[in-house]
């Protein structure tokens, strides 16, 4: 193998390229990225960027080493899986022995191109323009990150409306955790419309919900995220349901192929967190280098966010079901260390606005993964 | 030669760094970090680099 491809340039890819590299791989790193911006986390968008108090430049990444090219503004279009070559939106064809697809996912929207998303830098900017002169906002969608950008929009002085076809959080969290975020949601001042009959954006500023309609100057749309694999499409390359690419326990998807992050659906679901694209990039590199013989990549359930004046991080399996044992501190004052014990042994352990080490937490909740192979 | 600095007001102890790059970050039984060197010799450049990469809370930062 002389010559790998990597199509993606967030958190998952850069970690591929470079654990190509710490894995001995010498020959030629290639990444492709659609984003015209040098690659950056997206974990600040909806939080200090979207509010403005951060500058965008701060969610960049330290850029990969000067072995690997990193090629921005490069779209790829199609695949060639038996000829093994990308082509890109300009019509470049981009030959591999070995390719990480790691395209990531982009928002979900309801009203086709124009809805203010948060997904990329530039999504985070131009609603960050939005909200600057805005007085009301109306924000659909109530999970982890519609909950975040109304956390946002409150602290910026913004009345706001979350939208949502379902209680919020709820189908993520289960009742217990979700109605404590939703009272901590109504404490800070955000209103909570639970819309069962459907919910129709009308016009730049408006929503219709059952009955009623909802005004409001800027309308963001937080409904979840979609998998990059359209071009992806006549490759062969096995696709769930949803669009989600295929790939196994080591992180293979067909001889000569890998995936990580958030594209990737592994025994049926994709885990599109920063944690997982970590693990799963490292793991593509380590199945690409090392085939059959890899170690098979342990998915860790850790998730956390920021909401309401609630810092909640969660280790283990979503969603929660009955309440939950207090190890420590107290649910009333919503500063608490909560654990949930599962059938056959598993548990999931909660901090709320309760500082402890994370590695602590997993210890509690569902385990600290094993420490990563030896570099080389 | 480069400096690795640490927010320990953001670290939380995810550990990634500790992950990627075990010569340089450790983290104790409580969690805690610590680094077994602050200046980044050039054979840890490419590791200490990742480790900054991975950090999901932006604490780690090398200052030239």
């Amino acid at each position: 193998m002389r010559r790998i491809v990597v199509v993606g340039g967030s958190i998952a890819a850069l970690t591929a390229a470079e654990s190509l590299r710490a894995g001995g791989f010498d020959g030629q790193v290639t990444v492709v990225s659609e984003e015209p911006h040098q690659p950056y986390s997206r974990v600040p968008l909806s939080k200090g960027v979207l509010a403005g108090r951060e500058p965008a430049k701060s969610a960049l990444l330290p850029a990969p080493g000067e072995d690997i090219e990193f090629r921005t503004g490069a779209r790829a279009v199609r695949l060639d899986v038996r000829g093994r070559t990308v082509t890109l939106a300009d019509g470049t064809e981009v030959p591999y022995d070995g390719l990480v697809v790691a395209t990531g996912a982009r928002a979900r929207r309801l009203t086709g191109g124009s809805d203010l998303v948060v997904r990329t830098l530039d999504d985070a900017e131009a609603l960050a323009s939005r909200l600057a002169t805005a007085r009301s906002a109306i924000v659909l969608g109530g999970g982890f990150l519609g909950m975040e950008v109304a956390t946002t929009c409150r602290a910026l002085g913004l009345e706001v409306t979350v939208v949502d076809l379902v209680p919020p959080l709820l189908r993520l969290l289960g009742p217990w955790l979700a109605d404590l975020a939703v009272a901590a949601a109504r404490d800070h001042g955000i209103r909570v419309r639970v819309a069962p009959d459907g919910v129709t954006v009308v016009g730049e500023h408006r929503v219709r919900c059952g009955e009623s309609v909802l005004e409001a100057d800027v309308i963001v749309c937080a409904v979840g995220d979609v998998p990059n694999t359209d071009w992806l499409r006549d490759s062969g390359l096995p696709l769930d349901a949803g669009g989600g690419l295929v790939a196994d326990a080591c992180c293979r998807v067909a001889p000569g192929v890998v995936a990580a992050g958030d594209v990737v659906s592994r025994e049926g679901r994709r885990t599109p967190h920063w944690t997982n694209a970590v693990e799963q990039g490292r793991a593509a590199a380590a199945g690409l280098l090392e085939g059959a013989s890899a170690r098979p990549y342990r998915p860790d359930p850790y998730f956390w966010t920021e909401q309401c004046g609630l810092d909640i991080k969660i280790s283990g399996e979503l969603p929660l079901t009955g309440p939950p044992d207090i190890l420590a501190g107290s649910v009333n004052d919503r500063s608490a260390l909560l654990r949930w014990r599962h059938d056959g042994g598993a548990a999931t352990a909660v901090a709320v606005n309760h500082r402890l080490p994370v590695i602590k937490l997993k210890r509690l909740g569902a385990g600290v993964p094993a420490p990563a192979p030896a570099r080389t | 030669m480069s400096r690795i600095l640490v927010d320990f007001d953001r670290c939380e102890g995810h550990g990634l760094c500790e992950q990627t790059a075990p010569e340089v970050f450790r983290l104790d039984d409580e969690g805690e970090l610590h680094l077994t060197r602050e200046e980044v010799a050039p054979e840890d450049e490419r590791a200490v680099a990742a480790a900054v990469r991975v950090c999901p809370v932006a604490a780690l930062k090398v200052r030239p």
